[in-house]
């Protein structure tokens, strides 16, 4: 644009920065909220953990300035270690599982059978429960003498204070209160396929696997990648259900990282090395997340309108 | 940096908290008072109703803050400056606070239990009011002893009798659906309808007692020593073979994780005798289709010997208004403030004159409390102390749960917790 540059450059030079101040101005009172939002509950509390976890606390006394002292304690805490191991063991029979269930859910009620609505929401009714009170009734069911798992089997199993059963026992409430959620998220994914696609695979010749497998799945890719990301966060941080469940028994075997931040922090009062805890599982998160984005950013090579 | 970033912890954290509300519009003084039992909270109700009669400028705000939460929160808010100007403390949890300064010494003095003010006082001075003890007897279900032809006022037990006349007994109590007893041929462990007795992790009212009555300890000044002793090895190992060996207990299974199943059995006419405190009483009379009674602590080697506890009300040295707080303080150390307690049935209350009071009510239901009153005038265990031992207790339970559910040996599992006791007490 050449037309008279000279004449229009003035007033527009002289214009633009009491615009473009006010614009800013405006948009900033229009995100206010959120930014308070934020601000204050998130990158606040982050920064202020990573602060505590350079000192030693106990609640009670004033913090002491211990620099790196903490990072150093719990990177050499056998105790630590083995909790991160509990942790991904837990990741690990967890994500698989809820993801598969999830999945076959919501491919079952695509199939818009009848009472399939009321599935729907009974599915979700776990995700949307408390999840301590669903660890309380989930321990009740699992109690070995008078729990309605044993009387169903007519056998007596201690599933929650056996070194082999605990950590199952819990992943596997855990997966059933996250499958409602999945299969919730995939329903969308799936709503979102034109249908087009599928009647071209079948006269292609494609059967009902085949159409699963070349067609839905990588359509499902940008749900998919949603899913696991939240899912393995959200495994990685559980805490409720041992609580309410074992209490991070026996002998450990289910204390998962974030029960061990916990006891760490409010029993034995050292909030320094809980705080210190907490950041190493927040680097380990963006790691893991970032993993799984570049994994998925490389396969899903279409956006989806 | 050091001091920038202290600041915005500080700041924040202040922000958090409320203004201490120290005057309402009315120009009354509010004072907090923070407990964890709610049955014992509805009598400081009717205490502080009275109380705010005789001092109209003041009231009194009851907080019920849940045991399972109860030393948890309390911390976060002395941190945050919201903690309530008088709250309850057992012995494991006071000391804390007192070494650093939190609490505000007693200077009222009062009619009060002496072994409980024995607990409190530490460092040459008294640090809470008492409000109310518990010691331990034993619970029995008339019905099934009479069946079983067992005497509850006459049990002794000796861990190194072949023929100890406890296990005997609980032998005879015990039986599975098909009504056999452990011993005999066909007896199926998995399928028992009733229990002999309650042992279990419960350290007040079953592991200490019978560590004391072999004539063990469990610490030497602030630090657990329970490892080195053979003497309350002994005792422990008593009690989880009754469990896992004898066949006479509830599995810990069962147990460890839910501390009110073996009161549940016991109303449910499942347990035979019941080893508990005057903190079930309620329970027991309210859920027990049967008639029971209560029979003294067992007699060991060492003697009969049981758990004292008491629990006493602190207030914090950061409290808004002392003058007011001091006057609630005073109230409930004394006999018209404690009554209520005493009077419903709650509690053992610290004023020892108010004490038949509580007898009385639980007279006129056909109870007869002399057991716990001898239990608590006899030879007596020492609850926990130290400012951490709260901390050491919480770290080494998972060790001896495993010890209880058998897959720990009593005498590695001991060793075990009394690392990691003496571990989490460095803080």
């Amino acid at each position: 644009m050449t037309v008279a540059p000279a004449r229009r450059a003035v007033p527009a030079a002289r214009a633009r920065p009491g615009r473009s101040r006010r614009d800013t101005l405006t948009g900033l009172a229009f995100l206010a909220p959120s930014l308070v939002g934020v601000g204050g509950f998130l990158l606040a509390p982050v920064v202020v953990v990573l602060g505590i976890s350079l000192t030693r606390w106990d609640l009670i006394d004033p913090a002491r300035w211990t620099g790196l002292d903490n990072y150093r304690s719990i990177l050499g805490d056998p105790a630590f270690g083995r909790s991160l191991a509990v942790t991904a063991v837990f990741v690990l029979l967890v994500i698989p599982l809820q993801t598969a269930l999830g999945l076959a859910a919501a491919l079952l009620l695509d199939q818009r059978l009848p009472g399939s609505t009321w599935f729907r929401a009974i599915l979700v009714l776990p995700w949307i429960s408390a999840p301590l009170a669903l660890g309380v009734v989930w321990r009740w069911l699992f109690d070995p003498s008078d729990g309605a798992i044993n009387e169903l089997l007519g056998h007596r199993i201690e599933w929650l204070t056996s070194p082999a059963l605990a950590l199952p026992s819990v992943a596997a409430v855990t997966i059933w209160t996250n499958v409602g959620y999945v299969a919730l998220f995939f329903l969308a994914g799936l709503a979102g396929i034109p249908p087009q696609y599928g009647e071209a695979a079948r006269i292609d010749g494609a059967g009902p696997w085949q159409g699963l497998r070349r067609v839905t799945l990588p359509l499902l890719r940008p749900t998919t990648f949603f899913v696991l990301a939240t899912g393995v966060i959200s495994s990685f941080q559980v805490f409720d259900t041992v609580y309410a469940m074992t209490g991070g028994g026996p002998a450990g075997r289910t204390e998962v990282v974030a029960y061990t931040i916990y006891r760490e922090a409010f029993v034995n009062f050292r909030m320094g090395r809980a705080a210190a805890m907490s950041v190493v599982l927040f680097l380990l998160l963006i790691t893991v997340t970032i993993a799984q984005q570049t994994y998925f950013r490389r396969r899903t090579t279409y956006e989806m309108g | 940096m050091r001091r920038l970033f202290l600041t915005i912890t500080a700041l924040l954290l202040t922000a958090g908290c409320s203004i201490a509300g120290n005057d309402d519009a009315d120009g009354k003084t509010t004072v907090t008072f923070r407990l964890w039992d709610e049955q014992v909270a509805t009598a400081y109700e009717q205490s502080f109703a009275a109380f705010e009669k005789t001092h109209p400028e003041i009231t009194v705000d009851v907080q019920v803050v849940p045991w399972a939460d109860y030393w948890t929160k309390l911390p976060a808010d002395v941190a945050a400056g919201t903690a309530a100007d008088i709250f309850w403390t057992n012995t494991s949890n006071f000391g804390l606070y007192a070494d650093n300064g939190h609490l505000l010494p007693v200077d009222v003095s009062g009619d009060w239990t002496k072994s409980v003010v024995d607990l409190y006082t530490r460092g040459g001075k008294l640090w809470g009011v008492p409000q109310l003890w518990d010691s331990i007897a034993l619970y029995y279900n008339k019905d099934l002893v009479t069946k079983a032809g067992v005497d509850p006022a006459a049990l002794t037990w000796d861990p190194s009798r072949p023929d100890d006349p406890f296990r005997a007994a609980l032998r005879r109590l015990t039986a599975d659906g098909a009504g056999r007893h452990p011993g005999e041929a066909g007896f199926d462990p998995k399928d028992i309808t009733t229990y002999g007795f309650n042992a279990a992790l419960d350290q007040q009212a079953i592991m200490w007692d019978f560590v004391g009555s072999n004539g063990g300890t469990w610490q030497t000044g602030d630090a657990f020593t329970f490892a080195d002793q053979p003497k309350t090895a002994q005792a422990v190992q008593y009690v989880v073979d009754l469990i896992n060996k004898e066949h006479v207990a509830p599995s810990a299974a069962d147990t460890n994780t839910n501390s009110d199943k073996a009161l549940q059995l016991f109303t449910q006419g499942r347990i035979a005798l019941f080893q508990s405190g005057p903190y079930h009483l309620k329970a027991v009379h309210d859920g027990a289709g049967f008639p029971w009674g209560i029979a003294p602590l067992l007699d060991g080697p060492a003697g009969r010997v049981g758990v004292v506890h008491g629990v006493a009300a602190v207030a914090s040295a950061r409290t808004a208004h002392k003058e007011a707080t001091t006057e609630v303080l005073k109230w409930i150390g004394s006999a018209d403030g404690q009554r209520p307690i005493a009077a419903g049935g709650y509690a053992f209350p610290g004023v020892t004159s108010v004490q038949p009071a509580f007898v009385d009510h639980w007279r006129q239901r056909g109870v007869d409390l002399q057991p716990f009153l001898d239990s608590a005038g006899g030879t007596t265990f020492p609850a926990p102390v130290g400012p951490r031992v709260g901390s050491g207790g919480t770290a080494y339970a998972p060790v001896l749960q495993q010890v209880f559910l058998g897959q720990l040996g009593v005498v590695d599992g001991l060793r075990k917790a009394q690392n990691a006791g003496n571990e989490a007490m460095k803080g």
